[in-house]
């Protein structure tokens, strides 16, 4: 166990720090709150909750289930070779990381048009306005990932030790929060109801 | 290597999900899965074992609550 790891330990000094661990706290509570709503109101409305979710596109949530982990593995590994001061492959791994995470916006992209196509808005349902202001929040959190990913990138691309490791883990763990907040929303939205 | 081991079984665990939503037993299969998937993110991806107990525990009991709030609601 190296020194940083050891810090860890410490109250004030989870990986990442103690502030992107609020943040993470809050959203997640903030996400769970609005699912456990969905669920609540689902109660009195279940045959529409039902046929509402039945149209919803299960093989591109589970892709996208599969992306998001796979950027989360990306992103896990590249940290390990910043450790590493390994930066050549630290930049690659996060490299695959905003791919990754641009194949789940435009797979997400491509949901909603067809959600759009069909006409099934924000207004048309119950069910509806909580699946689109939930997973579009959490499209929002992804792209602020992304933005964040990319600043890395372009940065340790021009100078080695450019950013320091503890804002880096700050980055991937905000990036991992949205695979968190992911996690929660695909089993509610699609398989629950 | 671990971080490699974890991903496969997540992405084994996520494939799990979908074969078994048509089940009887989906909805506390699915939570369950849920729950493994969030914390071995946590515990490995964002390396939270290495942190504080007050983090470990909070963390898992926040999922906890969370997971068994929907399942009492939805059962």
């Amino acid at each position: 166990m190296n020194d940083a790891d050891n810090d860890y330990r410490k109250f004030f000094y989870p990986p990442g720090g103690i502030l992107i661990w609020m943040i993470i706290f809050v959203e997640l509570i903030t996400f769970s709150l609005g699912l456990i709503a969905m669920v609540y109101y689902g109660k009195s409305e279940a045959t529409l909750y039902h046929s509402s979710c039945l149209k919803l596109n299960k093989n591109i949530a589970i892709i996208n289930t599969i992306v998001l982990l796979t950027s989360s593995y990306f992103i896990a590994t590249a940290i390990q070779f910043v450790k590493n001061e390994n930066t050549r492959k630290a930049t690659y791994y996060i490299r695959l990381t905003i791919i990754f995470g641009f194949i789940f916006v435009c797979l997400k992209s491509f949901e909603y048009y067809l959600k759009i196509e069909a006409g099934e808005f924000l207004t048309t349902n119950l069910f509806y306005t909580f699946y689109w202001m939930l997973t579009a929040f959490h499209l929002i959190h992804v792209l602020i990932g992304l933005s964040i990913l990319s600043y890395f990138y372009i940065a340790i691309s021009k100078k080695e030790n450019a950013i320091e490791l503890t804002d880096m883990m700050a980055g991937a763990a905000f990036w991992h929060m949205c695979d968190l907040i992911w996690l929660l929303l695909f089993p509610v939205l699609y398989l629950l109801f | 290597m671990k971080n490699k081991i974890v991903w496969i079984f997540l992405i084994l665990f996520t494939l799990l999900t979908f074969f078994i939503s048509e089940k009887n037993f989906a909805l506390i299969a699915i939570l369950i899965i849920a729950v493994l998937k969030l914390l071995m993110v946590a515990f490995q991806f964002m390396e939270l074992k290495k942190a504080h107990f007050f983090w470990r525990i909070t963390f898992s009991l926040l999922i906890m609550i969370v997971t068994l709030t929907l399942y009492l609601l939805r059962n």
